[in-house]
């Protein structure tokens, strides 16, 4: 077969011209390959980094609270939480319905919790369900790879191991929300994060919260963690000991059960508070694990409205107890003297008007410290018929009303204080001569706080020293002992008074404590007109439509106690607040007697 | 008619190359797949075998035999693409495959043999400087035909790995270049405009899937994404053998198949791949050279076609991984994970093997 030579120039030519092509085309891709693996090559260093690792906040216990003889009130013990990483959801609807049918938490309800979150970074854990039981947790583990978005956390959780006790005081955690996150950079909060939201909880939450940990671990494509990379250990929150007496504080606990009020006990001489009980309580307890928004309505909604924090939140007018006030404010301008005395027939005529005294048979002539015994109101009628209502002003001001008392303590309220400007610019009224008959007896627009009235307390127990109530002990040096101005022998006839009060049969003889020279006043405040009452109690109706009020403190000499009592609808002062009173302070020696000079 | 002298000019070199490279792409494959409970790398070291076992049968017959039996072929290749398409297994929801136990091969890779073997066969008659149409009709018919029942399967990936050999017999066939350049200009602007502008969302959706089957549900963005970065992460050095992030906890998908370069890039980095193209290179310049000692324009068209078609799978896989060329489910041949695209290419190669050990035979 003879070989037929072809011309082949032509097709060798182009496939030639094919393989430089092609060399050239590879050599232009490797310049490609330069610029994403050398010149960029930092730039998805990164990413890859960021994909593989992801890092966790280990969180730090909260410190402990504790009282002054160290009992923990506020503790921590181990949950268990689970967390869903939203980077690691393929399908969100579909996650959603296993989870809800999984967890048990209906897929709405499920779907909020997530979407709440919506703003942080998606490989953040969003907590979906926390103090989970141990066969849930065990479930979790279980199938582990089946949820792989889902992580199961073991964080310390807040307990408190008396529940209510003392949960004004100590206020409680929820989860920051998504607005204090957003306008709180600073702070570093996670979502889910517990902070807290009232009380000392609150006034102390940088204190007691710790310095979470941090824990990088790296993670496949599936957010399955595939090793730990790193961990910091986290620091746990500082200790915080209170003044807080909790034998007291039970005590006053146990002698509110059932009624609405509020007990406030202090030592005059630093302002520490020993007792601080409001009542009805909540268990702080509850707060911890996430409500479903029904029980949230229920304790909302709730009419004694446990939440409150009465002894710095409750407004209430001083009645009697405003007395005190008075008297000081006559002695001290010159009005009277301790001898000066008033004649009670029942009541008196002022202004055209006719004003009663509590007691309507009369109690005679009386001076000023037996008025204060007696609580005579028309002694005090005539004392405001003498005294202008921007003096009194002065001096209730002088003495921590209408103001803060700057407790350590959030959500206080200021209270009022009416004068003649006030009434001017708020309701754009003169003052009539005839309110400030009113206000002598603490009635008319006078509000002040259950702590304001303690503190006023103190003031008169160092006879003209305020001191500022606290919660935490402060250094000597950040103690407040300021004096008000008025000269201590002044106080000394209102003391009197107080001291008969409670020792002579007086109104405040429910607070009497043997062997314990205990001064105080009781108070009760009008809630509806006198018409109205007698109406009642023709119809022999129990006539208990008056808050009822005591304050005093013990021993005469040398002060270490001051208790405030405050009972909505306990009728009479001497009736209700004063025997619990005295239950304080017979405590309080029985306790202390061996260590201190009582 | 076995002469002993056409085994000493058996292309020993060419074999070699692509045994190193399909080594090295083993390597990484068991790199790629290490945490993964599967049989790949034992899988593929049995295709390489008997790819090496068939190259070596193929290697004793005689191109122009295989020549002469070319038309039956073809045309048996393209009854089994038909049959497929009928009583095929779906698998990954296509009916390209047929299923020999624990192996599955995919005619439509064998076929392109066919096709080529055809292409040669007719074009060795053609001698014109130009193309004629009629030439022109009949190449686009050989290569339509199974392209055609390709796409119906429906695999339109690989469907799309057969213009090379359409364009480069055009080429050879001389067509002018200005049709050439035309014609790749509106392929472009159809691909272009009906991509933006005529398809709709859910169409383009599917279009998608087809071409690239092994897709993430997060999308081809995604990938692309997650390969750059794997590259890029790897720099100059790379990370290490089996220190690649990105390839190990598994960001990179279809990391032993579509995206074994990135594996490559990210554990060995940019000398890494210099290497590797430069390997690369120097084999497909040892098929490109065939077509400069070719005895006859059948050898040309066979061993032209052949390594064009080898050069633009790695060069669309080089640029795809990169974000150059749209993601599509090509795989790299001799790198990439998959027996019958190792056999189709081995055989391939052995065509041009064929061609160059048998330049002397009748001097």
């Amino acid at each position: 077969m003879a070989r037929i030579y072809e011309d082949l120039t032509q097709v060798k030519r182009k496939s030639r011209i094919i393989l430089y092509l092609l060399g050239v085309i590879l050599f232009v891709l490797l310049i490609f390959y330069w610029k994403i693996q050398v010149l960029d090559h930092s730039k998805y260093w990164e990413m890859a980094e960021a994909n593989r690792l992801r890092e966790l906040a280990i969180p730090a216990p909260r410190g402990l609270i504790f009282d002054r003889q160290k009992v923990v009130l506020a503790d921590n013990s181990p949950s268990f939480k689970v967390t869903l990483i939203r980077e690691a959801v393929k399908n969100y609807q579909e996650t959603l319905d296993r989870l809800s049918r999984f967890l048990g938490i209906d897929s709405e309800e499920l779907k909020n919790r997530i979407e709440r979150y919506r703003f942080l970074p998606a490989f953040e854990p969003v907590t979906i369900k926390d103090n989970l039981k141990l066969d849930e947790v065990a479930s979790i583990e279980a199938r582990k790879e089946e949820f792989p978005e889902l992580r199961l956390e073991v964080e310390p959780k807040r307990y408190y191991p008396f529940g209510p006790a003392a949960a004004h005081l100590l206020g409680y955690l929820q989860e920051v929300s998504v607005d204090e996150i957003n306008s709180n950079p600073e702070k570093q909060w996670h979502g889910g994060e517990m902070v807290g939201k009232s009380g000392l909880e609150k006034q102390y939450n940088d204190y007691l919260t710790g310095l979470d940990g941090k824990l990088v671990e790296m993670v496949d494509n599936l957010g399955r963690p595939r090793g730990e990379v790193s961990r910091i250990e986290p620091q746990n929150g500082k200790n915080l000991a209170i003044t807080l007496d909790f034998d007291l504080q039970k005590k006053a606990e146990e002698l509110l059960q059932g009624r609405e009020g509020t007990v406030v006990a202090l030592d005059p001489r630093t302002g520490e508070c020993l007792v601080w009980a409001s009542s009805p309580a909540f268990d702080p307890n509850r707060f911890i694990t996430r409500f479903s928004p029904g029980e949230w309505l229920s304790i909302i909604n709730d009419q004694g409205k446990p939440l409150e924090n009465r002894a710095i939140r409750g407004l209430y007018p001083p009645g009697s107890i405003f007395k005190i006030i008075m008297a000081l404010t006559a002695l001290d301008t010159g009005v009277i003297t301790a001898n000066s005395t008033f004649y009670c027939s029942g009541s008196v005529e002022m202004y055209g008007k006719e004003f009663a005294c509590w007691f309507e048979p009369g109690h005679g002539s009386l001076n000023l410290a037996e008025a204060i015994r007696h609580s005579c109101n028309v002694y005090f009628y005539q004392l405001g018929r003498r005294i202008n209502i921007d003096t009194i002003a002065d001096y209730a001001h002088r003495l921590g009303l209408g103001q803060k008392t700057g407790v350590d303590m959030p959500g206080e309220k200021e209270g009022l204080v009416p004068s003649a400007d006030w009434k001017r610019k708020f309701l754009g009224e003169t003052w009539f001569p005839g309110e400030t008959i009113s206000v002598a007896i603490g009635q008319g627009p006078l509000l002040v706080t259950p702590l304001q009235i303690a503190t006023m307390t103190a003031c008169v127990a160092n006879r003209g020293e305020a001191v500022r109530p606290m919660l935490v002990k402060k250094d000597k040096e950040e103690r407040e002992r300021k004096k008000i101005g008025i000269d201590p022998e002044i106080f000394e006839t209102v003391i009197e008074g107080m001291w008969r009060s409670v020792n002579e049969q007086g109104t405040g003889r429910g607070a009497f404590q043997p062997g314990l020279d205990v001064c105080g006043k009781t108070g009760s405040t009008q809630l509806i007109s006198r018409e109205t009452a007698e109406r009642l109690t023709q119809k022999g109706e129990e006539l208990k439509k008056t808050h009822s009020w005591f304050t005093g403190f013990a021993p005469r000499n040398n002060p270490q106690i001051v208790v405030t009592v405050l009972v909505e609808y306990g009728g009479m002062g001497g009736q209700t607040a004063a025997p619990i009173a005295g239950e304080i302070f017979k405590m309080y020696r029985e306790k202390y007697a061996g260590q201190k000079n009582l | 008619m076995l002469d002993r002298r056409i085994f000493r000019e058996i292309d020993w070199s060419t074999i070699l190359l692509m045994v190193a490279i399909s080594l090295i792409g083993l390597v990484f494959v068991y790199s790629a797949v290490y945490y993964q409970a599967s049989h790949y790398v034992w899988r593929q070291m049995v295709w390489l075998l008997v790819s090496l076992f068939f190259l070596l049968v193929s290697l004793l017959i005689d191109y122009k035999i295989l020549l002469s039996f070319s038309f039956l072929f073809y045309i048996l290749m393209n009854v089994i693409l038909l049959w497929l398409l009928f009583f095929g297994r779906l698998v990954a929801n296509t009916r390209s495959w047929i299923v020999l136990g624990p192996f599955r091969v995919q005619p439509s890779e064998l076929t392109k043999i066919a096709v080529i073997l055809l292409l040669a066969r007719i074009f060795s008659e053609y001698k014109e400087d130009l193309m004629s149409f009629r030439a022109f009709v009949v190449s686009s018919g050989i290569v339509g035909l199974p392209v055609f029942l390709t796409a119906l399967q429906p695999d339109l990936g690989t469907a799309l790995t057969y213009s090379p050999i359409l364009l480069g017999t055009y080429y050879l066939a001389g067509m002018r270049r200005k049709y050439i350049v035309l014609i790749l200009i509106v392929s472009f602007l159809v691909g272009f405009f009906g991509w933006n502008y005529g398809l709709k969302d859910y169409q383009k959706k599917r279009i998608e899937t087809l071409l690239n089957p092994t897709q993430d549900l997060r999308g081809s963005g995604y990938q692309l994404r997650q390969s750059k970065i794997a590259i890029g992460s790897g720099g100059l050095t790379g990370k290490g053998y089996h220190k690649g992030t990105q390839s190990q906890l598994r960001f990179l998908p279809a990391r032993h198949t579509d995206f074994i370069m990135a594996v490559i890039g990210e554990e060995i980095g940019f000398l890494g791949i210099f290497l590797i193209v430069g390997i690369y290179f120097l084999f497909l310049y040892r098929l490109f050279a065939t077509t400069f000692m070719s005895p006859d324009r059948a050898g040309v068209y066979i061993a032209f076609l052949s390594a064009l078609l080898i050069s633009c799978q790695f060069l669309i896989n080089f640029m795809m991984i990169i974000g150059l060329f749209p993601i599509t489910g090509i795989p790299v041949p001799f790198l990439s994970y998959g027996g019958s695209s190792l056999l189709v290419s081995f055989l391939l190669c052995g065509l041009v093997i064929n061609v160059r050990m048998r330049r002397f035979a009748f001097i």
